[in-house]
This record gives C-alpha cells, sequence and structure tokens, in this order.
C-alpha cells in the first residue's frame, strides 16, 4: 500500500502530469498514513493531536445521533416494525443523503483546495455530517446537493474555508432550504416518510394556538397540521387545567417528556432524542473539542428565558409562553444546535469570558424566537445564526474589557 | 517571599531525563563562537585567522552598541572565521594551546566597585552578553539603567538543570555575582527560587529581593516571573541573567580571570547516557557527546525541546545554552493514524486513550503530528499560557500586523519562549512562539 502511493506520489509533484491535484493526491495520502513532515524549528515536538483527530471526533459523537435517527425514520413510519427493520428502512432514506451531502460537498473542499493550492480541510467530514441530521428524513436529494453547495461556498469558502467562516456553514446550508424551499423542510407532511401521512413536530404542537373561534374554517383549510392540532383540541377541553397550555398539548398529543428526551417523535434525522445527543456532547465535553461555557451558558439561558416567560404568561392565548424549560430542552432542534453547531469553535465567540456571553445570547434567543415569534417555531437555527453574527462583536467587548484591565494592572 | 503559584501550563513527561550526576567532559582542543547565537547584533571583527588569542582577547564587537565586545573563550589560534551570505560572520574557530594564558581583568572586591568600573570590567571581559534585556530578548543596553533585573533559579523547561543540585553548597560566587548585579539598577534585583526550597544559597541569598514560585513549565521562565511580579509597561526594559551567569560573573570580579567552564544537561531518547556534564565554554557538540552514542536518525537541539535551535556536531552549543537535547526525527507514517486508540500518543488534550495510561517517559519525535490548517480556537493555546494575555487576539494582531493592538494586547510582555508550549499544543500546527517573534521583530524594526 505504501509503495503504491509512494509510486503514484510522481505523478502529482514535481513535472507530474496530474501535479495540479496534489490535494487530492495530499489527502488520500494522508487519510491512509499519518504524515512524515518534521518540525522545523522550535517546539521541536508537537502535541499528538491535529485537526483530522479532532474532526474525527466530532464525527464519532455525532454517530449516536445519527443512528438512532435512521432508526427513528422507520420508526415514524410503522411503530409495530422490529427495531433492526425500522433502522433498515431508516438507511435507505438516509445514506442516501449524506452521500450525496459528502459527495458535493467534498467536490467543493477539493476544487478550492486546487485552486488556492492548499491541503484539503478536514472541517467539512463535520459539516457533510451535520447537513443530512438536520433536515427532514423526506428532503429530495437535489435539495441536498444545492443546500451544501450554498453552505460550503457561501457559508465558508468565501471567507477563505474552515477557520475563517463567520457563520457554522451546515446551518447557512439548511436556513438556505428553510427560506428557499419552505415546503420542503417545514409543514407537517416532510417529517415522516409515508406518503400522505403527516405528523406534526413536537415543536408544532406545542406552538398551535387554540383559537376556538376558527375550528371550522381551520379544520377544512387542508392543512394538515391544523385539522391534527383541532383535533386533538376536543380532548384536550376534558383534562383538568393541570399542566400549562404548551406542554399539555403536547402531552395529549402523546408527546410525553420521557418520549421526548428519548426521542420516538417526528423532526429532523439526528436531532429528536436528547439522549443520543447527550451522549455525543459528553463525548466533546471529555475531550474539550465543545467549549462547556457555551453549552453551560446555553442551557442557563434557556431556563431563565423561559422561566420568565412562563410568569408571563397567565391570561395570555399563547400556549408557548407556557411551555417550561424541561420541554425546551427536549423539544426541536435545542439539543443538537447546542452540543454540535453552537459550540463550532471558529463561528462562536473565542474569549472565554465571550464564550459565556454566546451561549446565554442563544439560550435566550431560542426561547423568545420560539415564543414570541408566530412565524417560526423552530428558533435554535436562527438563535444560532444571529449568535454567530454578534459573536464578533461579543468578543470585541470582551476584548476592551481585557484591555482596560491590562491597563489598571500598569498603574499599580 | 512572596509566593506565586502558577496553575497553566505543562512539564513534558518525556524520557531521557538528565540523571543527578555531574561529571567533567574531556578537554576540548577546538572551541568555536558563533557570532548568530545572539540576536541584534552586526558583528565586526578584531581578529585575523591566523593570530593568536588568550582567553578573554576581544574577538568582535557589535557595530550597534561599539562597547559591547565578545572574547575569545580559550587560548590559542583562530585557524579558520567561516563566512555565510553577505559575509554574515558565521563562525570563529580557537585551536586550543596546550598552556592557555588569560587576560587578567584584576581580581576586585565587590564592595569597592562603582557601577562603572562594572560596566567597563564586564564589557572588557567579554561577559557583558550574558545579561540580556526585555522586551526582545537582546543584549542589554549598557548605556541604560533596567527597572529590575531578574535571575530564575527554577528553570522548569524540559531536561533543565535543577539550580538546587547544581549549587550545592558552593554560594560564594552566586552571592559574589547577585552583589554585583545588585550594583547595576537602583531598581530591584529579584531572584525567583523554588518553593520551600533546601539550598542555603538560594533561600539566604543577601541584596535581593526574593520571590517563590510553583507550578508548572512555563513557571520558570523568566518571562512568566516578569509578568507577575512587575510586568513590563511600554518603554520600559527589565535585564535578566541566568544563575550559572551570575557565578560567571562573580567568579570574574574574585579571580579576574573570565570563567571558562559551566554546567549543561544532556539529554533525549536518543542518547545512551544522560547526565549533567561540565563542559568549556564554546565547546563543540561533538566533543560533548564524545562518551555518548547517538541510536538513529536524531535531531541535535542546542537548548531544550521546546525552544531550542537545531544544531550540528560540529557546531558549538548556543552561548546561552545549558541543555543539549537529543530526539529521534519523526518521519515514520502510520496506517490511519485517525482513527487508531492512541494508547501512545503524547497529548495534552483527552483525544487519545493514552490519557488513561499516562507515560512518565514518552519518547517523543519531531514529528509534526498533523498538517498545517487555519486557527482553530478550541483553547489549547490558553490552557497552556499562565499570563494575562489573550494569546489568540495576540497572534492575530500580530499576524495583521496591526502594532497598535499588538500594544494593548500586551506584546511588550511577551517572547517567544513563553509561547513554545502554544505552539506545541496548537491542534492548527500553527508556529505561535515563531509569530511572537515575527510580531517582536516587526515593532523592534518599526518604532
Amino acid at each position: 500500500m505504501r509503495k503504491f502511493m509512494q509510486k503514484l506520489e510522481r505523478h502529482f509533484t514535481g513535472d507530474g502530469k496530474l501535479q495540479k491535484y496534489y490535494a487530492i493526491y495530499e489527502m488520500v495520502d494522508h487519510f491512509l498514513y499519518t504524515g512524515d513532515e518534521v518540525t522545523r524549528r522550535g517546539p521541536h515536538v508537537r502535541d499528538g493531536i491535529d485537526l483530522k483527530r479532532a474532526m474525527v471526533l466530532v464525527v464519532i459523537a455525532l454517530l449516536p445521533a445519527l443512528l438512532f435517527g435512521m432508526f427513528n425514520v422507520g420508526y415514524q413510519q410503522d411503530a409495530t416494525r422490529s427495531v433492526s427493520a425500522n433502522f433498515l428502512v431508516g438507511l435507505r432514506y438516509v445514506i442516501p443523503i449524506i452521500v450525496v451531502s459528502y459527495a458535493v460537498g467534498g467536490f467543493w473542499e477539493i476544487l478550492f483546495a486546487i485552486v488556492r493550492k492548499h491541503e484539503v480541510n478536514e472541517g467539512f467530514l463535520v459539516t457533510g455530517l451535520l447537513i443530512p441530521m438536520i433536515v427532514p428524513p423526506t428532503i429530495p436529494l437535489w435539495m441536498v446537493a444545492v443546500a451544501t453547495s450554498f453552505g460550503v461556498v457561501i457559508g465558508k469558502e468565501i471567507f477563505g474555508g474552515t477557520g475563517f467562516n463567520i457563520f457554522n456553514p451546515a446551518l447557512v446550508a439548511r436556513a438556505f432550504l428553510f427560506f428557499a424551499y419552505p415546503g420542503a423542510i417545514s409543514g407537517d407532511k416532510v417529517w415522516t416518510v409515508v406518503d400522505g401521512v403527516s405528523k406534526a413536530t413536537p415543536l408544532a404542537v406545542a406552538a398551535a394556538k387554540p383559537a376556538a373561534a376558527s375550528v371550522t374554517t381551520a379544520a377544512n383549510s387542508g392543512i394538515p397540521f391544523l385539522d391534527f392540532f383541532f383535533q386533538s383540541l376536543g380532548l384536550i377541553k376534558g383534562i383538568a387545567a393541570m399542566f400549562p397550555d404548551g406542554v399539555r398539548q403536547l402531552v395529549t398529543a402523546g408527546y410525553s417528556w420521557s418520549n421526548l428526551f428519548l426521542g420516538f417523535v417526528p423532526g429532523s434525522i439526528g436531532e429528536t432524542s436528547t439522549l443520543a445527543i447527550l451522549i455525543g456532547a459528553l463525548l466533546l465535553l471529555i475531550t474539550k473539542i465543545a467549549n462547556w461555557r457555551i453549552m453551560a451558558g446555553g442551557l442557563a439561558g434557556m431556563i431563565i428565558m423561559s422561566l420568565v416567560l412562563n410568569i408571563v404568561s397567565f391570561g395570555s392565548t399563547n400556549p408557548m409562553l407556557s411551555v417550561t424549560p424541561q420541554y425546551h430542552l427536549v423539544l426541536g432542534g435545542y439539543a443538537f444546535g447546542l452540543v454540535f453547531m453552537a459550540t463550532d469553535p471558529v463561528s462562536s465567540a473565542q474569549t472565554d469570558r465571550g464564550r459565556w456571553l454566546y451561549g446565554i445570547f442563544i439560550g435566550v434567543l431560542v426561547v423568545l424566537i420560539r415564543c414570541v415569534n408566530p412565524a417560526f417555531p423552530e428558533g435554535m437555527m436562527l438563535a444560532i445564526l444571529l449568535a454567530n453574527a454578534f459573536a464578533p462583536l461579543i468578543d470585541y467587548s470582551v476584548l476592551q474589557r481585557h484591555i482596560k484591565r491590562r491597563q489598571k494592572r500598569y498603574v499599580q | 517571599m512572596k509566593h506565586i503559584r502558577i496553575k497553566k501550563g505543562h512539564d513534558l513527561r518525556i524520557a531521557g531525563r538528565p540523571e543527578k550526576i555531574i561529571k567533567k567532559a574531556a578537554a576540548p582542543r577546538q572551541l568555536k563562537v558563533e557570532p548568530p547565537n545572539f540576536s541584534g547584533i552586526k558583528p565586526k571583527l578584531l581578529v585575523k585567522e591566523g593570530e593568536s588569542v588568550k582567553i578573554g582577547t576581544p574577538l568582535f564587537y557589535d557595530k550597534l552598541h561599539p562597547g559591547i565586545k565578545f572574547t575569545s573563550p580559550g587560548g590559542g589560534v583562530i585557524t579558520q572565521i567561516k563566512f555565510g551570505e553577505r559575509r554574515r560572520i558565521e563562525e570563529i574557530v580557537i585551536e586550543l594551546s596546550s598552556a592557555e594564558t588569560a587576560v587578567e581583568f584584576g581580581a576586585q572586591g565587590s564592595s569597592a566597585l562603582s557601577p562603572g568600573d562594572i560596566k567597563t570590567t564586564l564589557l572588557e571581559s567579554g561577559l557583558w552578553p550574558v545579561i540580556r534585556q526585555r522586551p526582545f530578548s537582546r543584549i542589554a543596553d549598557p548605556e541604560k539603567e533596567p527597572k529590575a533585573i531578574f535571575i530564575s533559579a527554577r528553570p522548569t523547561a524540559p531536561f533543565a538543570p535543577d539550580i538546587e543540585f547544581l549549587l550545592g553548597e558552593n554560594c560564594e560566587g552566586f552571592q559574589a555575582g547577585l552583589n554585583i548585579l545588585a550594583k547595576l539598577t537602583a531598581g530591584k534585583v529579584n531572584l525567583v527560587i523554588p518553593e520551600n526550597t533546601a539550598a542555603r544559597c538560594l533561600a539566604e541569598a543577601e541584596n535581593v529581593d526574593l520571590y517563590s514560585i510553583s507550578g508548572p513549565h512555563p513557571a520558570g521562565n523568566v518571562g512568566i516571573q516578569i509578568h507577575h511580579i512587575d510586568p513590563i509597561r511600554p518603554g520600559e526594559f527589565i535585564w535578566y541573567v541566568s544563575v550559572q551567569d551570575v557565578m560567571a560573573i562573580g567568579n570574574l570580579f574574585s579571580k579576574g580571570q573570565l570563567p571558562l567552564e559551566k554546567v549543561i544537561c544532556v539529554g533525549g531518547s536518543s542518547l545512551s547516557k544522560h547526565l549533567y556534564l561540565k563542559i568549556r565554554r564554546g565547546m563543540l557538540v561533538k566533543d560533548i557527546l564524545k562518551d555518548n552514542t547517538i541510536s538513529g536518525e536524531a535531531r541535535l537541539i542546542s537548548g531544550d525541546v521546546l525552544t531550542g535551535r537545531k544544531t550540528g556536531l560540529e557546531n558549538c552549543l548556543g552561548f546561552y545554552d545549558e541543555i543539549l537535547s537529543v530526539i529521534p526525527e519523526g518521519r515514520e507514517r502510520r496506517l490511519l493514524g485517525w482513527m487508531r486508540p492512541g494508547w501512545d500518543v503524547y497529548s495534552l488534550t483527552n483525544a487519545f486513550f493514552s490519557r488513561l495510561r499516562p507515560r512518565s517517559d514518552s519518547i517523543l519525535t519531531t514529528n509534526r503530528n498533523g498538517g498545517v490548517r487555519a486557527i482553530v480556537p478550541f483553547g489549547n493555546w490558553e490552557s497552556v499560557l499562565p499570563m494575562e494575555i489573550l494569546p489568540t487576539y495576540l497572534i492575530k494582531s500580530i499576524l495583521a500586523r496591526d502594532i497598535d493592538d499588538m500594544e494593548k494586547l500586551g506584546i511588550y510582555e511577551c517572547d517567544p519562549e513563553d509561547f513554545a508550549l502554544c505552539a506545541f499544543a496548537c491542534t492548527s500546527k500553527q508556529e505561535v512562539s515563531e509569530i511572537v517573534k515575527e510580531g517582536l521583530e516587526f515593532i523592534e524594526a518599526e518604532g
């Protein structure tokens, strides 16, 4: 194997015919074998960690959520089948999405590496897997290709590639889908792979307005999730108002907290199981690839903001206001976004204090968008993208404080 | 005594640490002086090939500071002066004669000396260059007076000599040197010693302000100590001297001759013997390693593995270096390295299983362990820099050549050696200490 690669090398280096495509050779070569490059100056020894290892660890951290997601795609289609049968069904839907995402993203990554004459960056290992995990299983493959291209080129490469992007490229891809093809990524039909059957995501259930006056029109509106909701509304009436509205709507629809936590609910491929995501989070925290401050800040911000909204929810007709923190944690893309997307070291804040603020900002914003914004029940994508945009500003203010403190040290 | 506790940092658990045995190296026949060892000088020769010199005869001086002379570490004949590109002086070779003679500088008690006398003797003897200044790590400017002088008696770099062991009970030269340094500044002479030291020479040192320090490398670096004791403000500067050079200063004044020897540490997994060695100043690496065997392809480093310079058998040990490290070159390629569990990978992160079973003596090679990538701020730099400095932003301001920001973020307090661990720990394999060096050079040239 080694000899084979060495034989190939001459075609890519010096006067070789394929010299232009050295980036491809380099990528394959270093994928197979660790590099033989030695340090040129002090420090003469270096840590064993490199970006390849770090990115592979993120991929490993994503695996529990991905595997559960594959199973869940089948489970949402037919809950009565065996686990392995469900998993195989999921595999059939998810693998093509992953293949398209990696192929298209990899193409752009290599193209830019060749044009810019640098080595292919491992950042795409993660982006290419994140994109399939944050789209519905029914997404047409061409949309995955377009969104991946948009995410990689506009979200990352035009800024100079991994390390220079201001937004998380996978989220840019999802935002692109969300605004360009809302029909394919929102509503109720997209979350299950069975034709004609619609299931509302738990978030949509919780957010649905109990506007009793419009029951009839809504029931005939042809918007399936509204029909579903209004059917369930009839059931709710009999139940004593022990729970706040949003939570009651969830529980009535069969989305108990434990169901949501374990992930047996419709949603994007990778986002439904908070448990699987937490396993990944643990690995990221142990290896310190994700910064704990961002996760802690995001958790704190979400809890504080949802409690505040719980208090002001009396007398309001907005059921989302009354959703309690533990439900926000397990609903929608919150956990997935906080663990895998908000913690992207490049697009998040880069000072320790800034990371706290950035996390809190996301936590507060996600609850606000979910509860107060009538258009999008899912707030995580926008919360993180907004926080990405504000991260440099957060860092700037932290930096100014740092400089002031330094100046004070000098006075003494 | 004020104590400074350093938390951030890391002591490399690297194999080949020198045992605590001091041996004397066999007398060499040849010594070298390499002007490139001194950064920031413009050497002008004072001797020609074939001339005979004594110990202490000036060989060249610095055109930028004509008072600073560099003298011969041995007596004999100059057999060769080697020039590089643009007639840069690379090395001056001195063939030692069997009976070496020395220039007399006059033995003098320190109490009667004026600061002017001290400076003159140090400059004439060629010992002045052992005093360096921060920022910029240049030879101290004799025209100016520093706000303080720092001496670190607790070096923490890999294979660095244990000063307590080195000094032993012989305090005379060291204390004499401290007394002389105290006369060179109206400011303080700060001696930083290990916590709870048993060494009398350190704990009972006079004429100095004592500080003790504990914690992992780079706690022993003088830059970290300055940062925590008396930070450098823009426009200020501090002098610093190594403990052995303080002793050399003391001995110069008590004996009247240029001291010839120093003790160095020889270590690294490529060597058969790891020990403390008493050598002649200016001794060649091949003579230092005479009784040692090097296994395999190895890198010779004058200095420690984090901050030292690559050197060769025919070079002399660096003027300031007290360590000779020899470690294997790491050209081995491993199959699918990114998915190996990594029981044997040395890392400060928790990304490998080696974390569960740490070894006390790991063989570290010169392999870069990965490709160079754009800066991805995982926080590795911050975790090993015990300073009130934000390395990510400082480095970015240097790369942007933004002098205003560099100053605000504290570049004057920084030295490449303090950032060596950041470069070691960097996931993207960025040359962090080199970038700091470039930043300092840029500021020096522009300002």
